[in-house]
């Protein structure tokens, strides 16, 4: 929310006692937009139902919904049998196609690559996160130990004094 | 049917304990997989409904999702059709309840009818460009309409270009016609038809085989579509579409139609019921499977309808129907012209085909 209102103008009379800057600490490259969608058109795809052969309408009832999608000029062929109906699959498979017509036309600057690249980061600094606050943590178990160490060693050398 | 090789039942019992009962009827690993994931989607849709959603009323006894797959897939290892235990299929956009009793809806007539409703939008936009205005309403009979899919998905892709439309479905069952009403406020509910649907779409119960029988008869119009919506039609229909019966008594029995099809589904909806009044008991085979065609062409000539679209079971039989539509129409009118075309469903040859009858009159 905080981020919201600092988008807003600045001339605006009530966010100026705000501060400039954002509050919170997540990166701002997740606000930029992804890049639209490519738009496949019908003419360059080649529908296909899967199915077996043999006779087919009223004699078998098949429960095959499979739809494959071949993009002409590329030659990229994906399949889609997620769902029973036939339109939602189809719809799927033409957002698989989409995606992959656009990573092969773009390569780094498609779509599906930005949001891997995303995920990755975020994964990254995740795991970075993490990996520091363990880090201290074993080094404040580390102290802790030698501390403890160093002050059995002390009883120690008090034990054997009082011995002698 | 070619026996399940012991490898491929390991392979599906170490997938899903029950993978082995779906693959008794499915016949091959990939479609039982798909089948098991519906199953169970439904299993937990119905044993935990999504919030504000009521608990789903099933003929199974509910003891959590699991002992609910268990007999769901148990059930279909006896050959019920998925369709059936699930109580609905996709067609289209929508989603068509079904029951015991009434043919499933298939993808061949889910084909047939987006590419019908195609045809009839081009050749809306032809006449548009000829003289403007005149199609801005449309009439369509549909007979043997069963769960009502074609009437229905006609209407949801026909409904935002024509202002003014009326579909009737006439099926000889009132179980049908039931469902296929049921199936309109249900898609109306769902949002996924216009609420013009209700009222413009009806069903009745008709036989076709009777009510052409009598062949000058001219109250065979009223027969079919009601009288008060005969007045309303003023003896005007558009567009014929027919998924009739066509599967002849030794198709039936020779094995082409499937086990399951043949113990589940309602036979009358598949075979042409002969009776003996209507119809002479005759040793051919092939006109006993054709017979609705033979009718619906007298019909198409005696409502004057433009287009005629009918499913037919192989091409063969296609070619059959289109010669016959060709001789029918030719005998009963002389002024007009009919374009026949058969159109193939899938490449795949021995699949399903469709007959595009189309009439111009010439004045």
């Amino acid at each position: 929310m905080l981020r919201q209102i600092r988008h807003l103008p600045i001339s605006r009379p009530f966010p100026q006692f705000l501060p400039k800057r954002s509050l919170s600490a997540s990166q701002l490259c997740s606000e930029k937009a992804l890049p639209p969608r490519l738009k496949l058109s019908n003419a360059d795809i080649t529908t296909s139902y899967l199915k077996g052969t043999g006779p087919g309408g009223q004699k078998i009832n098949k429960t095959n919904s499979a739809v494959q999608l071949i993009h002409k000029p590329t030659g990229i062929v994906v399949k889609s049998q997620a769902t029973r109906s036939r339109s939602q699959n189809e719809k799927i498979a033409r957002q698989l196609l989409a995606d992959k017509v656009e990573q092969l036309l773009k390569g780094d600057e498609s779509r599906v690559t930005l949001k891997a690249e995303r995920k990755r980061k975020k994964k990254a600094s995740r795991v970075k996160k993490s990996r520091r606050k363990y880090r201290e943590l074993e080094a404040k178990g580390a102290q802790k130990g030698e501390e403890e160490e160093e002050r059995e060693d002390l009883r120690d050398e008090e034990g054997e004094k009082r011995g002698e | 049917m070619p026996r399940i090789p012991t490898r491929t039942i390991l392979k599906a019992y170490q997938h899903d304990p029950l993978l082995p009962l779906l693959l008794r009827e499915c016949r091959s690993l990939e479609s039982a997989k798909n089948e098991l994931r519906w199953l169970r989607e439904r299993a937990l849709h119905m044993v935990r409904p999504a919030s504000g959603g009521e608990r789903a009323v099933t003929k199974y006894p509910v003891f959590g999702w699991r002992g609910l797959l268990r007999s769901m897939c148990l059930t279909r290892s006896r050959g019920m059709p998925l369709q059936y235990i699930l109580g609905d299929q996709p067609f289209g956009d929508l989603d068509i309840k079904c029951a015991r009793g009434v043919l499933i809806p298939r993808h061949e007539t889910e084909t047939i009818t987006i590419h019908a409703a195609n045809f009839i939008l081009d050749r809306m936009l032809e006449d548009q460009n000829g003289n403007k205005g005149e199609k801005a309403s449309l009439h369509i009979l549909d007979l043997c309409t069963g769960t009502g899919c074609i009437s229905l998905l006609l209407h949801a892709l026909l409904s935002p270009v024509f202002p003014c439309l009326s579909i009737v479905g006439v099926d000889i069952d009132d179980a049908a016609i039931r469902v296929a009403r049921e199936n309109t406020e249900r898609n109306v509910r769902l949002g996924l038809l216009s609420k013009r649907a209700l009222s413009e779409v009806s069903f009745r119960r008709g036989d076709v085989l009777q009510c052409v029988r009598s062949r000058a008869a001219p109250e065979d119009m009223a027969n079919i579509i009601g009288p008060s919506l005969h007045a309303l039609w003023s003896s005007r229909c558009d567009v014929i579409i027919s998924n009739p019966p066509y599967v002849s008594p030794a198709e039936y029995h020779d094995g082409t139609t499937s086990r399951s099809v043949r113990i589940f589904e309602p036979r009358r909806a598949l075979v042409p019921t002969v009776n003996s009044v209507l119809a002479p008991v005759n040793d051919n085979d092939v006109q006993v499977g054709d017979l609705f065609y033979d009718r619906i062409a007298v019909l198409m000539s005696r409502l004057d309808a433009k287009l005629a679209v009918l499913e037919c079971g192989s091409r063969l039989q296609a070619v059959r129907v289109a010669t016959l539509c060709r001789d029918v129409l030719g005998r009963y009118d002389r002024t007009g012209k009919a374009i026949v075309d058969v159109w193939p469903v899938t490449d795949v040859d021995p699949a399903a085909h469709a007959v595009f009858i189309q009439r111009t009159r010439s004045q």
